[in-house]
């Protein structure tokens, strides 16, 4: 009997059996592991208001982990899971499926389930780590398995669940299919993080309950000083020097029942995911769906795939090409560069033209602390492709089998990308040059190398633009926006820029590119 | 002009050996690789475009090993993988021409090339199609295009003919032979017809292994005097082909005519002559039987 449980639970079975045995799964479980090991040896920190940090009891190890899921996972897992869909798609499993009597909520839920599958396999291995951290750092001795695990029960399981939803919502949206998706992600899920605490409701990742089980405890040592009780998540900021008791959050009916309805939420984004799923129609699963697409992408119009018919020539010869010469540099980096920007829509261009004009209208310093970011944030999509184009379109075998791939189609790659960059941020860029001030032109500068680099060192390395669309916007947000000292690589203030690291930086990733991608090709 | 492969073998696991100790010496002319799926084309093909490392032997062009300059061969070749992508927001002519960037071409060569070869694959009056709105087939001709760009010496096609129709299957075909005068073409298929029409060699390929390297005359005149004509009634025919290595059979009012492969021939049986694909069934049937044995 094909009771629709035993449906679901073989789909989500082949799904994460085909997730789990690929080479990524093993990557996410090291990344799951390092956050573990970055926890255990305070590498990461949480510090309530005034410099206290919790005794490292169960209680204590349990939350600092179970936040690392709900907070960094929700944000990392998100751009691992947000496949599965077009997985179906590449492999020409879904059009199997699309001819089989499942309903399409059906399938909506049934990935839902497999991508939160995926993100609670790594929470698990964050229980398990949890125990073998508190037996290390045996601040308090006795383990309450209860007090350790409920955090990653009742914050983290949810929490992964509503990322699995959105994560599948997002591939069935066409406009949020692609790297737009990738990058309104990061500021959904900063939304979502702030949101609980100013807001007063629950938030996915929980840090509001525990936020006000915190007061309550930190209230009780010190009262008064409750009230100034904040909560941040450390990586490298300041360390806490106090430490107070907390025996974690009394999980009332109320409160799990809040957090029971993050799973209620990730159902209804799975049924919502259904009304967009395109049941693997071809005609609908561009991945870059736009209406010129639509009408190309009709390929079972008779009167768009007729094919012409010329009469059969007699005997076929082709003309000798003569001597080819070795000069011909210049007309693959225009070539790179028109295939970048090929597809782009007008208002794309009418963007990038006002933030130039905008460049040099500002001030500059407001074109170099303002405008210059966002003119360089909105390429982000060109130079996501960079190093993964061959592998996303399958051109590889046709590519990697020209005369010296390597450097001469590699090159000419990051060179278009350069490109982009100086172009996208000349207004900023002469505004220095005039105003002579060299210690700024050297930070553009670097900025315009290392920003291509990165992204073609990501895309040779990952095979995908994800990576980089994910790590970009999370380090162009942190860094440059925030002019955080080390981390702006576009110079943003003259405290903020360190244009020698940046150009560093762009050499050595230019050369794990090379070696990237001598790595794809069998004679480099 | 001179391809050599010599005891080349690729292992890909401690359990999959997909081509072992292959050894082959070709010139000018079309070579027809046949073989049933999974015999270790397809790895051969792409170690002969430079896209996957042999575990040992070497590959010579005009005696140049390929580890030593891998660019000897990329100059001359023209290569057609079985399974490859487009871009699909490019139309045919972008991307040949980026193509014929990427393979070293100037741009007024390039253009001279793209409407010689849109021409030719049939493709002219779609040429400002985006691709990403071609058929299977108009998307295997932009392959075939390709892999004409560089006028290569040493063409190689893997499976080429999968999706065209008959006509432009017809029209392919020609099309290799035309071009085969002062080139090497090594066609891989395992569609018996494609090399009848083609080849002016035959490498049978089984289990990574080189079974037979010969001309058609001589691969036919192997199967001479083997092949029969048997009616058998429609109950008979599962015993049949127990028995013997049945390379066809037909139902008619009469019974099931079938054509056999046979040294000894059952009673009632008439000779026919043989096809290349007899000849195929017979060389290959022969070899699993001395493998197994």
């Amino acid at each position: 009997m094909n009771h629709p449980l035993r449906i679901l639970y073989h789909m989500v079975k082949a799904d994460f059996l085909e997730r789990v045995r690929r080479y990524s799964f093993l990557v996410i479980l090291a990344g799951a592991l390092f956050l573990a090991y970055c926890v255990a040896t305070e590498k990461l920190w949480v510090v309530v208001a005034d410099g206290y940090r919790g005794v490292y009891n169960s209680a204590w190890i349990g939350m600092l982990m179970a936040i690392c899921c709900s907070t960094f996972l929700s944000l990392c897992g998100f751009y691992i899971v947000k496949n599965s869909i077009e997985r179906d798609s590449a492999t020409r499993v879904g059009r199997i499926l699309a001819a089989t009597p499942m309903r399409k909520e059906f399938y909506t839920v049934a990935k839902t389930v497999s991508n939160f599958a995926v993100l609670a396999c790594m929470v698990l291995v964050l229980m398990a780590a949890a125990v073998a951290m508190q037996w290390l750092r045996p601040e308090v001795r006795p383990i309450s398995l209860w007090k350790l695990w409920s955090p990653f029960l009742l914050m983290a399981l949810p929490s992964m669940f509503v990322t699995g939803s959105l994560a599948l919502l997002f591939e069935t949206l066409p406009v949020l299919r692609g790297g737009v998706g990738n990058v309104i992600y990061f500021f959904v899920w900063s939304f979502g993080l702030v949101g609980g605490v100013v807001s007063g409701f629950d938030d996915p990742a929980g840090i509001r309950i525990l936020a006000i089980s915190m007061r309550q405890a930190m209230e009780r040592i010190n009262p008064g000083g409750g009230k100034n009780a904040g909560f941040s998540l450390t990586i490298a900021g300041v360390r806490a020097t106090r430490t107070f008791l907390w025996n974690g959050v009394d999980w009332t009916l109320h409160d799990v029942a809040w957090r029971l309805m993050w799973v209620a939420v990730g159902f209804g984004v799975a049924l919502l995911a259904s009304v967009f799923f395109h049941r693997f129609d071809p005609v609908r699963e561009s991945v870059r769906e736009n209406k010129e697409e639509k009408r190309n992408m009709t390929v079972d119009d008779p009167a768009l795939v007729q094919e012409p018919r010329q009469p059969k020539p007699e005997h076929t010869t082709l003309t000798p090409l003569g001597q080819r010469g070795h000069s011909r540099f210049a007309r693959l980096v225009l070539s790179e560069l028109s295939l970048m920007v090929k597809g782009l829509r007008w208002w794309w261009y009418v963007v990038a033209v006002g933030l130039l004009v905008a460049e040099f209208a500002s001030p500059t310093r407001e074109a170099r602390e303002g405008v210059l970011l966002v003119a360089w944030i909105w390429p982000i999509l060109l130079w996501s492709q960079m190093g993964c184009r061959e592998s996303r379109y399958a051109t590889q075998s046709l590519i990697f089998s020209a005369e010296r791939v390597v450097y001469r189609q590699l090159a000419a790659l990051w060179t278009a990308g350069v490109l982009v960059a100086l172009v996208t941020g000349a207004g900023t860029g002469l505004r220095l040059l005039a105003s002579s001030d060299w210690q700024a032109v050297a930070a553009w500068l670097a900025g315009a190398l290392f920003i291509p680099s990165l992204a073609l060192a990501l895309g040779v390395w990952s095979g995908s633009s994800k990576f980089f669309e994910a790590l970009y916007t999370v380090w162009w947000y942190v860094g440059p926006l925030h002019h955080l000292p080390s981390l702006d690589f576009v110079g943003g203030s003259r405290a903020s820029s360190s244009p020698g690291l940046y150009l560093i930086l762009a050499a050595a990733l230019l050369l794990a590119s090379c070696l990237g991608r001598r790595r794809q090709v069998a004679y480099a | 002009m001179k391809l050599t492969i010599d005891r080349v073998s690729k292992r890909y696991d401690a359990h999959t050996l997909a081509l072992e100790d292959f050894s082959l010496e070709l010139g000018s002319g079309v070579l027809g690789l046949l073989g049933p799926n999974g015999a270790g084309k397809t790895t051969l093909m792409s170690i002969l475009a430079t896209i996957t490392r042999p575990t040992s032997g070497a590959i010579r062009w005009n005696g140049t090993d390929l580890a030593a300059d891998p660019n000897a061969i990329r100059s001359v070749l023209g290569y057609l993988p079985q399974d490859f992508g487009v871009y699909p927001n490019l139309d045919a002519v972008e991307f040949l021409e980026y193509l014929a960037a990427v393979k070293g071409l100037d741009s007024a060569t390039a253009r001279r090339r793209i409407d010689e070869l849109l021409n030719l694959v049939n493709l002219t009056d779609v040429r400002k199609r985006p691709l990403g709105g071609y058929s299977g087939g108009m998307r295997q001709r932009i392959g075939i295009a390709q892999a004409l760009l560089n006028d290569p010496r040493l063409l190689i096609v893997d499976e080429p003919t999968a999706g065209l129709d008959p006509e432009e299957r017809v029209r392919f075909r020609n099309l290799l032979s035309d071009l085969s005068g002062e080139r090497i073409v090594i066609l891989s298929t395992h569609i018996v017809s494609d090399v009848e029409a083609t080849a002016t060699d035959i490498a049978l390929i089984s289990q990574g292994r080189l079974v037979r390297h010969a001309a058609p005359e001589d691969l036919l005149a192997a199967v001479e005097g083997k092949v029969w004509e048997w009616v058998v009634p429609s109950s008979e025919l599962n015993a049949a082909k127990q028995k013997f290595l049945i390379s066809n059979s037909a139902r008619r009012s009469d019974g099931v005519h079938v054509r056999l492969l046979s040294s000894q021939p059952p009673p009632a049986t008439s000779p026919v002559a043989p096809t290349l694909e007899d000849a195929y069934l017979f060389c290959l049937s022969a070899h699993r039987a001395g493998v197994t044995a």
